[in-house]
């Protein structure tokens, strides 16, 4: 019994030492499988030549969020993984992510400063930094140049106003009964921005949701207002899913989409003629709005090897494997350096709404794209007053109405 | 008497218009998906049944110009100097003079960013294009139809697997006809489009198929995810098969034939554990694997059974469900092939081989056809055990990351579709062949496991 005891902590010993220097990095499955395998190939694995450390991603292919939260209470959690804007909060909230900031000061090629700082603050929380963006997206106004040749009106640009657009697109919405200006999902991810240019805050000083603000009814009147005057049309009144199939279809002149729409374009109409132009901005209040997507790294408190995790975000979040992403037209990099990037001013399409979408994030009332604790929650009743409005079922006044009193007896919980 | 058979043949023609009604019921959609696989654009509404991959002059097409191009007609692929004849025909009005189309190769892969990063040769640097020549003119319904026939020409040294393709011509030039129909046709009518004119027959009428082993390969290894998928799958559903049969007719043949003590507590506790809802046990399940089974495995240097096959084939050696049928089946031979082979002196171990186990062929074979079943298209479990890498998924897991892979911006259902039509055939193939046993295998457990 001795013996067997005594192996048994060899054993434990032997193999607990072996796996010191292993690190795990956790994120969407899919595409990002072979994305960051690349990456790992290409930057992670000859930086790290000599030092001991290996690296493992791994990829799940099941919802991302649920996954992470399970796997950081059952201390299974990779050491580094990918940490969504929307829901980062509350992860970071309850203690499982690790504080960056004694890092950064140790670090010599780091600095929270190189990144965009809507980026980083949206994930600092009391003045500790949780996550270094690896990415983002904001929302950009990309419209279809055939149709806009088609109907003789002058592209989208970034001096339009609501009103300017709004001319623009009528004249394309009367081609043909069949064909709209603009495709509007009933959702705040896109509504969203254009509250916030008309100045609209999700929570105002007492943390409260107030929808009758009337830069909230302005943006909400003007955008369903489209619906009603056939001016824009919501993607389900088409057969299509969202925006950027709606775009595609070419039965919409424009949409309010991120730099995502560009992949899925490239696949289902890859010869759009496309172009994208900043958000517009109000007419009295001159900004633009916009909301900013974004997925961080974060570190798991939890880690056996925090350091050599460390090391490798140092690398994932290097210029060089920025650069890579960048010119790849995989993801649009949050280094601020970058926006000087010949990449962004070649002379194509791709390239040129990449920039858009890159600019979008500095520029007027940007907000990240998260509610709190409520998450999801908080959207849900917005979205239905958008679809009901649009779908001709209530009022506008009803259903903010109605809105307004899920949104207080979720606070009120 | 007329009467009485007229009446007979209209009951039988019910019962057959009632029966057909049935399958078509149950088979319509799954064809209907099958039928939307193939398709480009699975999600096109109104659906259409005219799909360009279903007609044979686009089947004889894409054979011809692959074999034209150097490359197997099945398989496709434009060889080093190889060349592809391309005839297209538009419709002008009269009066309006026809204009060639402008013919491009563009730098375009299916299946997005992650698919480009597997590109070595673009067809778009080594193909050259000689024409386009306008080749026949004939007046048509107040219009004109124009043919222009062109060649495309490979000048590299390189075999080219893909060969994408755009022609554009003005406005108002309306696309009758070519060579092969296209994929798509954009810009209100004026582009149209191909995803690979030299593909070959298969790749051709089958591309969201051919597109799912493609695109789905593992960056360290560099092997076909689609494939190892189906490779783990069916290692774990005959593996599972194996233990099931082993252990349940030994358990089976204990508990039926062979008088021990505890052997009612035993059987107790075997109805028991069917009693209780696998979510119950699914926490204590993942904490036993999680240890090794309390610590076991690190005496082989093991230190968790998550994310191993050693884990997902211990934690479902055997099924209690299939200890019972076993019992059941050995309880209803007569006790006297077991007696008389006792007084020929045979000891218990050959009675159960010898004797036993051969006459079980049913209850064995119909054991065999659920456990794979059930193991094929076992998700949760799995789902939770193994984690990473891709390499390690079985097909239903693997299937769940495609959603991913073709679900980030927009549903690119082909591929999709055509997954999981692969995934449901072996079971479609083991069903056909072996249907009494399925019937067998309820009847015998009373209930589907």
């Amino acid at each position: 019994m001795k013996r067997f005891c005594l192996a048994l902590v060899m054993v434990l010993l032997v193999t607990s030492a072996a796996a010191a220097q292993q690190i795990r990095i956790g994120g969407h499955g899919g595409n990002d499988t072979i994305i960051v395998e690349e990456m790992i190939e290409l930057f992670v694995r000859p930086a790290l030549e000599g030092t001991g450390i290996t690296v493992q991603y791994e990829p799940v292919a099941d919802d991302y969020q649920r996954f992470i939260v399970n796997a950081l209470s059952a201390g299974t959690a990779p050491d580094l993984f990918y940490m969504d804007i929307f829901w980062a909060g509350s992860l970071i909230r309850s203690g499982a992510v690790e504080p960056l900031n004694d890092y950064l000061e140790k670090s010599t090629v780091l600095k929270a400063e190189d990144f965009i700082p809507s980026l980083v603050d949206a994930f600092t929380v009391d003045g500790q930094v949780y996550g270094i963006p690896k990415d983002f997206n904001t929302l950009a106004l990309f419209y279809n140049k055939d149709l806009f040749d088609y109907a003789g009106v002058e592209y989208p640009s970034n001096d339009d106003t609501w009103d300017t657009l709004y001319e623009k697109l009528e004249k394309v919405a009367s081609i043909d009964p069949d064909i709209y200006g603009l495709a509007l999902q009933p959702e705040f991810a896109r509504f969203g921005a254009l509250a916030y240019a008309a100045g609209f805050t999700p929570f105002n000083a007492e943390g409260k949701t107030d929808l009758s603000d009337p830069a909230f009814v302005d943006a909400f009147k003007w955008y369903t207002g489209m619906a009603e005057t056939g001016v824009g049309v919501m993607p389900a009144d088409i057969s299509q899913g969202w925006g950027g199939g709606a775009l595609a279809s070419e039965q919409v002149a424009a949409a309010l989409e991120g730099a995502w729409i560009i992949g899925a374009l490239k696949g289902d109409a890859p010869n759009l003629q496309y172009g994208a132009t900043l958000m517009p901005k109000h007419p009295e209040t001159g900004q633009r709005g916009n909301l900013i997507f974004t997925v961080a790294w974060g570190m798991n408190a939890a880690s056996p090897n925090k350091d050599a995790a460390f090391r490798v975000l140092e690398i994932l979040t290097s210029e060089e494997v920025q650069q890579w992403v960048l010119e790849r037209g995989l993801a649009i990099p949050s280094r601020e350096a970058l926006a000087d990037n010949p990449y962004f001013q070649q002379d194509h399409a791709e390239a040129h709404a990449n920039h858009v979408v890159f600019l979008g994030a500095s520029d007027g009332n940007v907000l990240p794209y998260s509610f709190g604790t409520y998450g999801g929650d908080w959207m849900q009743p917005i979205d239905q007053a958008l679809a009901a409005v649009m779908s001709k079922q209530a009022t506008v006044e009803e259903a903010l109405q109605q809105a307004q009193a899920q949104l207080d007896a979720l606070m009120g919980r | 008497m007329p009467d009485l058979q007229r009446r007979r043949w209209a009951n039988a023609a019910a019962v057959y218009c009632f029966l057909l009604l049935l399958s078509i019921l149950f088979m319509g959609p799954f064809l209907f998906a099958f039928l939307s696989s193939l398709k480009d654009n699975p999600t096109e509404w109104p659906p259409s049944l005219t799909v360009n991959q279903l007609r044979p002059a686009n089947w004889a097409a894409s054979y011809r110009l692959a074999k034209q191009g150097g490359g197997s007609g099945l398989w496709g692929g434009l060889a080093p100097g190889g060349s592809i004849d391309f005839e297209i025909t538009y419709w002008t009005e009269e009066g309006r003079e026809p204009a060639p189309p402008e013919v491009v190769i563009p730098k375009r892969v299916q299946g997005g960013a992650a698919a480009a990063l597997s590109v070595e040769h673009w067809a778009a640097d080594y193909v050259e294009v000689v024409g386009p020549y306008e080749i026949s003119r004939e007046p048509d319904q107040g219009g004109v139809l124009t043919t222009y026939s062109f060649t495309l020409v490979n000048k590299g040294d390189v075999p080219l697997k893909e060969v994408p393709m755009d022609l554009t011509v003005p406005m108002r030039q309306e696309f009758v006809s070519a060579t092969l129909s296209p994929n798509r046709i954009e810009r209100l009518g004026r582009t149209q489009s191909w995803n690979n004119v030299s593909s070959g027959l298969l790749p051709y009428v089958f591309s969201n198929y051919a597109r799912v082993f493609r695109e789905n390969y593992s960056v360290s290894t560099g092997k076909r995810l689609f494939l190892l998928w189906i490779r783990n799958s069916f290692f774990l559903a005959v593996t599972r098969v194996v233990t099931t049969l082993v252990f349940a007719s030994m358990a089976g043949y204990a508990l039926a034939r062979l008088r021990f003590r505890g052997r009612n507590a035993v059987f107790g506790l075997l109805l028991f554990s069917m009693m209780i809802p696998q979510q119950v046990t699914f926490i204590s399940n993942y904490l036993v694997l999680r240890d090794g089974v309390f610590g076991l495995s690190r005496l082989v240097g093991v230190p968790t059974l998550l994310n191993t096959y050693s884990g997902l084939i211990i934690s479902g050696l055997v099924g209690a469900s299939s200890v019972f049928i076993m019992k059941q089946f050995f309880e209803r031979l007569p006790a006297s092939l077991e007696e008389s082979a006792r007084i020929d002196g045979a000891s218990t171990y050959t009675i159960f081989f010898r004797i036993f186990l051969p006459l079980a062929k049913p209850p064995l074979g119909a054991l065999t056809i659920l456990t794979f079943q059930g193991v094929w298209n076992e998700f949760f479990w799995p789902l939770v055990v193994i984690t990473s890498p891709a390499d390690k998924y079985p097909l239903t897991i693997g299937l769940l990351n495609l959603q991913r892979t073709y679900g980030a911006a927009t549903f690119d259902w082909g591929p999709i579709l055509a997954g999981t039509f692969i995934s449901a055939l072996p079971i479609i193939v083991l069903f056909i062949a072996f249907q009494q046993y399925f019937v067998e295998g309820i009847s015998f457990s009373g209930n589907k496991e």
